[in-house]
């Protein structure tokens, strides 16, 4: 009960916020009420898997400060799994969710425990390592399609909401703006709990942390296990959306940095960081990527504008847009 | 027996001719890891530019590809400064986070420009004294002179770098700068100009290494993140910081490659599945590095960490 009251209290933000957050909110949930293209539709629903993802990755990597750059091997896992069970078994989604982030939790135990014992670039290096050979083995392994991947076959009759099969777009729509609240409301607790400030010790300085008694390794892996079980969750969800997946399109590098990325551009460490982050970065890239990659010539244009956006952030302001939020505020305030 | 025998020395051999290549990748990323902790995920494209640099030379000015070395070489020089003065130096002032996520964002810039100006398409070069070429030296086995000579010209960079970092002055104060540079402030070196010392020889000896690379690989805009990688893992392995580490970790690595045709030359001998381990050719690389992090984080010559 007390954790419940703790999900939903956001008393320490200021009141505009609260206001802003809550017509964010209200905005998402009739969006598919209002007139909109297909594309724009897609873009919403790549918006709200980018900023669980973001929400995911935020509590390793923002509120713990450990840099996390292998997180596609997560979504690889619960892709995978959510896909492979479908086909093999006829298992439905809402079965298979549980599983495939059960999975992704004990790998992620399991290499957590020797990761965690690196700091800094070698962490980052390191979960880029172990993302890839996660990669190569699911490319060679023929049980769950190799290379080419699987495709998810329809039940016919549609809506199933077992199989989370819809011809229209905004049944997923919906689906996935359920995982959004349930995140947000999660980190909301998660930020308040023992565990959240543990980590914010941790990343402001370790020596002092364990001084203090927080087993700092352990309380990282407890935190790289919540993150992996976000993005495992959103990645199951993508195998059913997108009815077709392979270790390229979902267990690349890529995908691995385009998370962490947008959590960092939005601000890693704060609430509202990874959604911000997601809901300027998913509609550039897409809405830049179909302008100029229908272009003979401009071919990368898009990505080159984009990378010189990830480098200014990264020179100028590396707390993302919230930082710049809180340093307009403090200057205001003064 | 002597198949088994041949097969094998001859994976050794190009494992050997690949590895001092690979050395000569990872030397510019240890330098610069090595002086500021900063971690170049654009080193792969580095590397791609200077394969560019060297195909533009030789095809466009219609002249062998050895011409090529000293383009790159002020290409890449070029390329570091560049990076150092508009990007690298506001970095340093961040986070770790913010370090990491700004090359990453080079590295996304470069690929992209050159995939916007080169196009996708993997192109390799087909002329010079050296392109196929190539001598026997034993039963079965084959010595293309392209990789001979990417690794004797490799050798004879390392001998150029060590030179240069303990024989010189300016080399001197780049060690000291990377030992401690608040001291090496005090003795009067110019850190920031030594930081930038060390982006343009690590800029140098990558796009080298691409140029020497271009004779028997071809290049595509996307070629970059194998060599990231296969770098990280090179200098992971020899030590942060350390030229002859370098070296041999190269010549370890170019080994752990060539572990699939060894393999097949055993699985043959012992009538076992032949192939299958190729698909797991970087896998072996990937997990090195893994392993070498977790339990020897100095690597085998590290002085750093």
């Amino acid at each position: 009960m007390e954790a419940l009251k703790s999900a939903f209290d956001f008393s320490d933000f200021p009141r505009t916020d609260i206001w802003v957050a809550r017509a964010v909110a209200a905005g998402l949930l009739v969006f598919p009420l209002l007139p909109h293209s297909s594309f724009a539709m897609a873009t919403m629903i790549q918006f709200l898997m980018f900023s669980v993802y973001g929400m995911g990755w935020n509590t390793i990597g923002g509120y713990g400060g450990q840099v996390d750059l292998g997180k596609a091997q997560y979504v690889g896992i619960g892709a995978y799994t959510t896909a492979v069970m479908m086909i093999r078994w006829d298992v439905p989604f809402w079965f298979s969710l549980p599983i495939g982030m059960g999975l992704a939790v004990c790998w992620s135990f399991i290499i957590g425990y020797p990761l965690f014992r690196l700091k800094g670039h070698y962490f980052a290096i390191a979960t880029i390592a172990t993302s890839l050979i996660l990669k190569d083995v699911f490319e060679s392994w023929s049980f769950i399609g190799g290379a080419r991947g699987l495709k998810i076959p329809l039940k016919g009759e549609m809506p199933n909401f077992l199989y989370i099969q819809f011809r229209e777009d905004y049944y997923y729509y919906y689906i996935m703006l359920g995982f959004f609240f349930i995140g947000l409301f999660y980190l909301n607790w998660f930020r308040h709990s023992r565990i959240g400030f543990q980590l914010r010790s941790i990343k402001d300085n370790e020596d002092v942390a364990k001084s203090l008694g927080i087993d700092s390794h352990w309380s990282k892996i407890k935190a790289y296990a919540v993150a992996t079980a976000f993005v495992a969750a959103v990645g199951s969800f993508h195998a059913c959306y997108n009815f077709n997946i392979e270790p390229e399109d979902v267990m690349s590098l890529d995908l691995s940095v385009l998370i962490a990325l947008m959590a960092m551009l939005g601000g890693a460490g704060s609430l509202f960081g990874p959604i911000i982050g997601a809901a300027v970065l998913v509609p550039m890239k897409n809405y830049l990527g179909a302008w100029f990659g229908a272009r003979a010539g401009l071919v990368g244009l898009d990505l080159i504008i984009y990378a010189t956006i990830i480098m200014v952030i990264a020179a100028f302001e590396p707390r993302g847009i919230w930082g710049l939020i809180t340093r307009l505020r403090e200057r205001r305030s003064d | 027996m002597e198949d088994l025998f041949i097969q094998i020395s001859k994976a050794v051999v190009a494992g050997l001719m690949m590895g001092l290549v690979f050395g000569l990748v990872a030397l510019g990323l240890t330098i610069i890891f090595g002086v500021m902790d900063i971690v170049n995920f654009a080193h792969g494209e580095f590397l791609m530019i200077g394969m560019y640099a060297g195909l533009l030379t030789a095809t466009l000015l219609r002249v062998d590809p050895l011409v090529g070395l000293p383009v790159a070489a002020v290409v890449g020089i070029l390329l570091g400064l560049v990076c150092y003065y508009s990007l690298v130096r506001f970095l340093l002032r961040g986070p770790i986070v913010a370090q990491l996520f700004g090359t990453f964002g080079l590295m996304l810039f470069l690929r992209n420009v050159a995939l916007m100006v080169m196009g996708a398409e993997p192109q390799s070069l087909h002329h010079g004294i050296l392109v196929g070429k190539s001598f026997v030296v034993g039963p079965g086995m084959v010595i293309e002179l392209t990789k001979l000579a990417a690794g004797v010209l490799s050798l004879a960079a390392f001998a150029g770098t060590w030179w240069l970092l303990n024989r010189t002055k300016i080399g001197k104060g780049l060690t000291a700068t990377a030992l401690d540079g608040q001291a090496a402030r005090y003795m009067g070196i110019p850190t920031e100009r030594m930081n930038a010392f060390a982006w343009a020889l690590g800029g140098a000896t990558v796009s080298v290494a691409g140029a020497l690379l271009v004779n028997f690989w071809p290049v595509d805009p996307n070629v970059g993140l194998l060599f990231t990688m296969i770098a990280f893992t090179t200098v992971a392995l020899g030590g942060f910081g350390s030229i002859p580490g370098a070296a041999l970790a190269g010549l370890i690595v170019g080994m752990m490659i060539n572990i699939a045709p060894m393999w097949d030359a055993c699985a043959v001998y012992l009538e076992m599945e032949v192939g299958w381990l190729h698909q797991f050719k970087y896998s072996f690389v990937y997990l090195a590095f893994f392993l070498i992090m977790v339990f020897r984080p100095r690597g085998l010559f590290g002085w750093k960490h």
